[in-house]
């Protein structure tokens, strides 16, 4: 062979190589993006471009974020490396030191939680502590776990003892404008939330005839939300209470379609997270930073109630309507007020079994 | 003709036109606009008022309240096992 050749040779090895580089990397963008489609392909271009990024607080996710498996299914060490490289990307990320805990599940423990519906004064403060409490998107999007209905007195009643008597009558527990009793045309034996509104905006709270009714996650004890999950992203853990590791969700929501009381919260688009208001003591099931896609909700705060805490919205509730408790120990807050005082649950027909209750006190 | 089809220069134009096709098609899609995403992060939040309302509760007996709380731990210890 010629020197010419030779050269020619070098030349046209090289360029098939690149060639053969450059297709095999366009064939496999073009397969991803038709796999997962519009979305998936951006989700892939932006791992590939964290994987690349020298900075990890470039990246929104890394390859391995990508490819982990189920949290509960990993080993210890899995477990570990996850944690880590959470803590380095957060840290980098929001400019401060944030730990990310996966503390285990209290032995002998099952959560359940009450609402003292005749003291709630509808003052949002637990909203916005859960809030701050569990690193939800500020502003547009904003998100909010709890949402209070205000609901107009007069379609509560406080007995349900009497509800064959006929017709309405006054009730010894105050001016809630309360029946007690009622007829077949019209049942009064509990609440009735027509008319009932969530984005009030009332210069001062309590507003004179109505009365405020918080809602949020039920941590159902027979949950739909986890019997829909098509991957098991979200689950039930043994203080019962429903987590979703985000990483695993696909963001079909069917949770979202399945859940009765509208509790579970979709990321459309990326959450918005300010460095300066970020929680930086963090549980991975818990209040970790979400990515875009993925469903968040509430989870009575695992970051401190594995920790022997109480949700931030009870601490944050300035007329203690909101009290937390061990449903196994006969002698806690809650399983007292299940003895003694009157109790409802939110769409008991559902045979869901929500670990909520509201109560009056 | 036939020998330009089966020729690399052929598989290359292909390949070039089927990528093209896709690049497009992608680019082309249909992206959420920020105010199309606020609209459905408001959507989540009607959706749960509306689930909410026009319902009505009734407060429990003691004897259901004792129900519930049975079949509530009775089946956290089954799930347990």
């Amino acid at each position: 062979m010629s020197e010419e050749r030779k050269e020619i040779a070098k030349v046209t090895e090289g360029v098939q190589e690149t060639r053969r580089d450059l297709l095999k990397y366009v064939g496999l963008a073009g397969a991803t993006a038709l796999m997962a489609g519009p979305a998936g392909a951006e989700a892939a271009a932006s791992a590939v471009s964290a994987t690349a990024a020298i900075n990890p607080a470039d990246a929104d996710s890394t390859i391995t974020e990508w490819l982990q498996g189920h949290y509960v299914l990993m080993s210890d060490e899995e477990k570990k490396k996850c944690i880590d490289r959470l803590e380095k990307r957060y840290s980098a990320q929001y400019g401060k030191k944030t730990t990310v805990s996966d503390a285990p599940p209290l032995e002998g423990v099952l959560f359940g939680y009450a609402l003292d519906i005749a003291k709630c004064i509808g003052c949002r403060s637990c909203v916005h502590a859960c809030v701050k409490e569990n690193n939800q998107s500020r502003h547009d999007p904003e998100i909010q776990w709890i949402q209070v209905m205000k609901i107009e007195k007069g379609n509560f009643s406080f007995s349900a003892d009497k509800l064959d008597e006929g017709y309405p009558q006054p009730s010894k527990f105050g001016d809630h404008g309360v029946q007690v009793g009622g007829n077949a045309y019209s049942p009064v034996g509990g609440l009735s939330t027509h008319g009932t509104q969530s984005y009030y905006d009332a210069e001062t709270v309590p507003e004179k005839d109505f009365f405020y009714m918080p809602v949020q996650c039920q941590q159902c004890e027979k949950p739909p939300c986890v019997k829909v999950c098509p991957v098991r992203a979200t689950f039930r853990d043994p203080n019962g209470i429903v987590l979703i590791d985000y990483n695993w969700c696909i963001g079909c929501r069917m949770c979202q379609l399945a859940c009765p009381y509208g509790a579970r919260r979709f990321n459309w688009g990326k959450p918005n997270l300010p460095s300066e208001e970020m929680n930086p003591k963090t549980h991975y099931f818990g209040n970790r930073p979400r990515m875009r896609g993925v469903m968040e909700k509430c989870t009575f705060c695992i970051q401190r109630t594995r920790e022997n805490r109480n949700p931030a919205c009870l601490e944050a509730c300035p007329v203690g309507a909101r009290k937390f408790g061990n449903l196994l120990d006969p002698e806690s807050d809650v399983r007292k007020i299940l003895a003694t005082k009157k109790v409802f649950r939110l769409k008991e027909e559902f045979n869901t079994f929500p670990k909520f209750f509201y109560y009056v006190g | 003709m036939t020998n330009e089809d089966n020729s690399r220069r052929g598989f290359l134009k292909k390949a070039a036109a089927a990528v093209g096709v896709t690049a497009k098609t992608l680019i082309s899609a249909p992206s959420d606009s920020v105010s199309s995403e606020s609209a459905k992060y408001v959507n989540d939040g009607h959706l749960q008022q509306k689930v909410m309302s026009q319902k009505q509760y009734v407060l429990m007996t003691d004897n259901e309240k004792e129900q519930m709380l049975n079949e509530i731990l009775s089946n956290h210890y089954k799930e347990l096992a």
